[in-house]
């Protein structure tokens, strides 16, 4: 029983371990490079929800269309991002970083109320494709295929940004620009343009998750702050802008919620941040610190 | 002009816009006008003002970490929920404790819980730690309250009465609208003065120098970590009360007080009023609650205003409204001197 029991909760933390990754995953790119925490990244993940469900509606009729509007919607935001980074993120270059999270802030309020306006306040429900629609037995226990999806989603996305960012010559570049955006300038690497990109890739990654993860809960326009809030934990848990750490510390942010919504169902929800405290306490600098922190 | 050129790099001038005596007259002005509010307007309107000067206050304890000491949070609402919980609770259940009292521990308690804060994040008060701290302080509380029966779940705390408060020689019975606001005006009133009292002693010159440079505070013996403890408890104390004095006004205290929207309230009032002044809180408060009466009927329209001028304060006026009667003054006077609208920028 508590043998079949684990393997639910594992599995179950896995995916929504690799749910937070799907939209941490971009946040933390955009903080290493730019050091921008950016509070709008679950407004831009809830906006390419939105517009993956206007393209595919209730009931995706295949794989290809579900993950087709996952696209769209990721370049649609990704567009969007550009804009953003055009009109608001290049005037926050030099602004000290309070007043950067607070703009951030305002720029996620702002698209709250845009999304309200155009989808109104109404909850929608999306199936998954019919292919991942069905219940697996693994043991004794069931999980649907749905589940798997999502934890094969997290690991591929993981292996391409990892790749990109350790294995090829655009991936040294960002890291060079990440650790001295002067040094890097002055060797001529095009500063301003690989911080464009970035933002790009950020949001189109959000909006792509939040296609990706419509079926995993109702749509409304709060939907991406839960999934904001666990970002910004695996982020400050992982190490600021680092995404290995951060792959890792989704994993245990997702095991630890689900065993605690399984074995203490009184207290959905505390148990991450306790984990969070322990962290903090025990390495104050993340899983996987910044060269050149102490 | 000062410049700075550190790394922390936010300067703020406060170059006093008004003689302190013109400021003292618009005071006694203002709170005269006031007290004969409850007069005057209706009862909603009333209301609303009332919210407004809780609104200030709370926005004052959040410029009093961030304007003066250089440290954001962003889960302010955390504290001003666990006062208006506690006295809400307090007052519903009749505890037999004197109202006053009750604020008193209102504030220990947001006190207490910005110290457990603080000594885990406030070592190495990087400000994102700090940030991800308090919004996981007020998601956490909010969890825990909707899982109490006692503080009504996800229904709120209602019915709460009015209190009575006890003196020596009569009892003030507060339980009238009127009586209470009155009462509210001067308890606000009191807390303002305290505060700004505080920023200007000696320990709010310890904490205007360690928001400027953290480092060269140091070096003059100024014990950092520990007069960000203390800002961090008077700002969670203060918060606290004001959440206090919200719970008898409003009469429910629900779960919408406990979350980020909430928390962004003081943040939003601050700058749209102004950082660099002491008033600029209450100017933003004002204002705030004029943008939000006139956007009112409108779906998303509110968010979509105070979510735009937000960035827009940042991106073109970082000083705010008070800022820029600075720079409007400045300009029909033709001073040079003194400028308001310096911006905050890093080197």
């Amino acid at each position: 029983m508590i043998v079949s029991k684990s393997i639910f909760v594992l599995i179950n933390g896995l995916a929504s371990g690799m749910a937070f990754f799907l939209v941490a995953a971009g946040l933390t790119w955009v903080f290493g490079i730019l050091k921008i925490l950016n509070m709008a990244h679950g407004a831009f993940f809830m906006i390419g929800a939105y517009l993956a469900f206007s393209i595919v509606g209730s009931n995706p009729e295949s794989m290809w269309s579900f993950l087709g509007a996952g696209l769209v919607a990721g370049l649609v935001v990704g567009v969007l991002g550009y804009l953003t980074d055009k009109i608001v993120l290049t005037r926050l270059r030099t602004v000290d970083y309070h007043y950067v999270l607070i703009a951030t802030f305002g720029l996620m309020l702002f698209c709250e109320g845009v999304a309200k306006w155009i989808w109104g306040i109404d909850y929608f429900s999306v199936m998954p494709p019919p292919q991942v629609d069905q219940a697996l037995k693994i043991g004794s226990s069931y999980v649907s295929g749905y589940t798997l999806f999502v934890i094969a989603a997290g690991l591929v996305v993981f292996a391409v940004i990892d790749t990109i960012m350790h294995r090829l010559w655009v991936g040294k570049i960002m890291r060079a620009v990440a650790n001295d955006p002067w040094m890097a300038g002055t060797l001529g690497v095009n500063v301003p343009a690989i911080l464009t990109i970035s933002v790009i890739a950020s949001f189109a990654l959000a909006g792509f998750a939040g296609g990706l993860l419509l079926p995993n809960q109702t749509l409304s326009i709060n939907v991406g702050s839960s999934f904001l809030l666990y970002s910004f934990l695996a982020v400050v848990i992982g190490g600021l802008g680092n995404i290995r750490g951060t792959f890792v510390a989704c994993i245990i942010l997702g095991v630890v919620e689900s065993a605690n919504a399984t074995f203490m169902a009184n207290f959905g929800g505390i148990a991450v941040y306790i984990v969070l405290a322990v962290f903090l306490v025990w390495k104050p600098n993340g899983l996987f610190p910044a060269q050149g922190s102490t | 002009m000062v410049s700075m050129t550190d790394t922390q790099g936010s300067v703020i001038e406060r170059t006093p816009m008004m003689s302190r005596r013109v400021v003292g007259f618009l005071m006694v002005l203002v709170f005269g006008a006031l007290a004969l509010a409850p007069d005057l307007v209706n009862p909603g309107l009333l209301f609303l003002i009332g919210l407004t000067l809780i609104q200030a206050v709370f926005a004052l304890s959040w410029n009093l970490l961030f304007g003066y000491t250089g440290l954001a949070s962003f889960g302010h609402a955390g504290f001003f929920a666990i006062g208006a919980y506690f006295t809400g609770a307090m007052l519903r259940y009749t505890v037999p404790i004197p109202f006053l009292g009750m604020l008193v521990i209102a504030a220990g308690l947001g006190a207490l819980v910005a110290c457990l804060i603080g000594l885990v994040a406030l070592r190495r008060l990087a400000g994102i730690f700090l940030a991800v701290l308090t919004v996981a302080l007020t998601e956490v509380l909010g969890r825990l309250i909707s899982y109490s029966p006692a503080l009504g779940e996800h229904d709120g705390l209602g019915n709460i009465p009015r209190p009575k408060i006890g003196l020596v020689l009569w009892d003030l019975d507060l339980t009238s609208s009127r009586a209470y606001f009155l009462f509210l005006l001067c308890a606000c009133s009191l807390i303002t003065a305290a505060l700004w009292w505080l920023v200007h002693s000696r320990t709010g010159r310890v904490f205007q120098a360690i928001r400027q440079d953290a480092d060269r505070a140091a070096f003059l013996g100024i014990n950092v970590a520990r007069y960000r403890l203390l800002s961090f408890m008077i700002s969670g104390g203060v918060a606290a009360m004001a959440g206090g004095l919200f719970a008898p006004w409003t009469r429910i205290v629900t779960l919408d007080e406990v979350n980020w929207l909430a928390s962004t309230q003081p943040i939003l009032n601050t700058l749209l009023g102004g950082v660099g002044s002491f008033w600029g809180p209450v100017v933003g408060a004002v204002a705030f609650t004029l943008i939000n009466y006139w956007t009112r009927t409108f779906v998303g329209l509110s968010e979509i205003v105070i979510g735009g001028t937000l960035v827009l304060v940042i991106i073109a006026a970082p000083t705010g409204i008070i800022g820029l009667l600075h720079t409007i003054r400045n300009w029909v006077f033709q001073r040079t001197a003194g400028k308001g609208g310096t911006h905050e920028r890093l080197p």
